[in-house]
């Protein structure tokens, strides 16, 4: 996709966002950063909302108005963003999963000074497809540690051939790894066993039909 | 004449084995998630609508204008627990109506709800006119702020009563009675009422009122200290986590959202606790007409089996903690904010069945 398709597609998303009613609390001095995962078979797309506590609107003002002219240009949403996502480590069995910006929405400024202000990140890890098997995933947030707390939450995913574990976490919760099985014991195995039944029924039938033929005629 | 009789025997037990297997299949590819909620409070319907129809009568044209919506605009999914100043609310103010008019909206909000919920909501309003007597708490936004819908106002007057759609007694239709801290979302469908999505919360926790001590959450908070301490010791490992919850996870702006449940399964619970978890839950459900809130309970009753009950934090009462109960078709969630004691925020979710979905697209 050329820059400018992305920052128009970047820019149609991000109003589209806009709506998202902001959430939670008015928070103080702390940065909230709840993350949600949603497992599928090729991808692991992530929701990152970050809500800035009033007492620190204007320090993360700062992170993100990076010439000082009090506002947010695109260019500079988009680079937050990203530097943001830079402190996300993603693995899926082990190995590095690169975590891409989807889109973002950045609030009104007035909101953040309040602490009711949210971002909103929209990423996606792009993964092999997994195959019929246990997998693991690892996330790990280490974003502005010193005001940051942290939520992360795995989505029960739409698929239900992927089965979701227990998922791990550090105490503050930066971190969280999830064991899931891709099978096809939840959606093949009962679409083979209907075919073969189904094929089992109509066969019989065939066969009843074929072999009553005859019988009728001769109680006739 | 064998080969007949054999033919007809194997077609009949090959078709026994087909139906045998088809049958837990189709059966299995046809059921929701959920099943359909059973037609709940026949004669709660018509005392609702009939409020609601007075309170709509009490208004002129223009007044009506501002608090009706269809049933399916944006504005259902647009509540939030915040005060105004900072999120603007659509509707009838309670503070811009006159005493008849507001006497109107509160009798509507306590046709649809039970005694002990229309006491609840009234309890999170005194304490937010509590919380403007004295300018805000320890957390939260202060009186006055400034904010991007002007200053930040606390108070009675400062909640909203908005209708999607048009009273009935068998279309769907919401009523939305909200503020700082309070977000009550009740859909009717023809006999059946739903309360979910909604967000109780409180701010301050505990206040003084005519010289009586006031606890809007204080059930909620005692049962779920409770409920955790009947748990031995094996049981509370399962239970509690080992991480920090420092806010709602499926707060507002979160529709339709099920994250993968941790804690204790129910399964594991014995009968005692196993009730004393549907009372805690009973604190939610039961903020809804006692008719429909005795049909959700059987309902999570139902599901008790694949229903969580999950900890995070201290197991003394009267220390900061966090919880949630979790099954097929409830999600309720308790979060303290900021570490504050004194400052409540919660939540009622039915993944299946917020707005009444179930109900409406069956």
């Amino acid at each position: 996709m050329s820059e400018r398709k992305w920052i128009a597609t970047f820019a149609a998303v991000s109003g589209w966002l806009g709506w998202a009613p902001s959430a939670g609390a008015h928070r103080l001095d702390e940065y909230l950063q709840a993350t949600r995962l949603s497992v599928s078979i090729d991808r692991v797309d992530l929701v990152i909302d970050l809500t800035p506590g009033a007492a620190i609107a204007n320090k993360v003002l700062a992170w993100i108005d990076t010439n000082g002219d009090g506002r947010i240009s695109d260019a500079e949403a988009r680079a937050y963003a990203e530097e943001m996502l830079r402190s996300v480590t993603l693995k899926v069995d082990g190995l590095p999963a690169p975590v891409e910006l989807v889109a973002s929405s950045f609030p009104e400024w007035s909101d953040v000074r309040l602490g009711v202000g949210m971002i909103r990140l929209q990423a996606v890890a792009k993964i092999p497809p997994a195959g019929a098997g246990h997998h693991v995933i690892s996330f790990l947030n280490t974003h502005r540690p010193e005001s940051g707390v942290y939520l992360v939450n795995a989505l029960v995913p739409d698929n239900p051939s992927i089965q979701l574990g227990q998922p791990r976490r550090d105490y503050a919760q930066r971190g969280m790894t999830l064991d899931y099985t891709v099978g096809g014991a939840v959606s093949d195995v009962p679409r083979t066993w209907a075919l073969l039944a189904l094929a089992i029924l109509v066969g019989s039938l065939r066969l009843a039909l074929r072999r009553r033929a005859p019988l009728l005629t001769v109680n006739e | 004449m064998f080969r007949t009789r054999f033919a007809f025997a194997w077609t009949g037990l090959a078709a026994v084995l087909a139906v045998a297997v088809l049958l837990p299949t189709v059966i299995h590819s046809q059921q929701p998630a959920a099943s359909r909620p059973p037609d709940t409070s026949a004669a709660v319907t018509p005392k609702v609508v009939g409020a609601a129809n007075a309170f709509l009568a009490s208004l002129s044209a223009a007044e009506r204008a501002k608090c009706t919506f269809g049933f399916n605009s944006s504005q259902r999914t647009g509540w939030s627990n915040l005060p105004t100043g900072i999120f603007k609310r659509n509707g009838a103010r309670l503070g811009d109506l006159t005493p008849q008019q507001r006497s109107a909206a509160l009798a509507l909000v306590a046709a649809a709800l039970s005694r002990e919920g229309y006491q609840k909501v009234t309890d999170i309003m005194n304490g937010d006119e509590v919380l403007k007597g004295t300018g805000g708490g320890r957390t939260g936004g202060k009186q006055d702020a400034r904010g991007p819908g002007g200053g930040i106002r606390f108070g009675r007057d400062e909640y909203y009563m908005a209708l999607l759609g048009n009273p009935s007694t068998t279309e769907p239709w919401m009523i939305q009675f909200g503020g700082h801290h309070l977000a009550i979302n009740v859909t009717v469908v023809g006999a059946n009422s739903v309360l979910t999505p909604s967000l109780p919360a409180a701010q301050p926790a505990r206040y003084v009122l005519n010289g009586q001590t006031i606890r809007p959450l204080g059930r909620e908070n005692d049962k779920g200290f409770a409920l955790i301490n009947a748990l031995n010791s094996r049981q509370q490992k399962r239970a509690i986590l080992n991480y920090a919850v420092n806010d709602l996870v499926l707060g507002p702006g979160n529709d339709g959202k099920v994250i993968q449940p941790e804690g204790i399964p129910c399964s594991e619970l014995d009968s005692r606790q196993q009730s004393m978890l549907l009372d805690v839950a009973h604190e939610w459900v039961g903020i809804l007409n006692d008719e429909a809130a005795n049909a959700k309970m059987a309902e999570i009753k139902a599901n008790l089996a694949k229903t969580y009950f999950a900890w995070s934090g201290s197991t003394k009462n009267g220390e900061l903690a966090y919880y949630r109960i979790q099954g097929p078709t409830v999600v309720i969630e308790y979060a303290p904010q900021q570490g504050d004691l004194d400052h409540i925020h919660t939540i009622y979710r039915d993944p299946t069945n917020d707005y009444g979905a179930r109900l409406v697209h069956p």
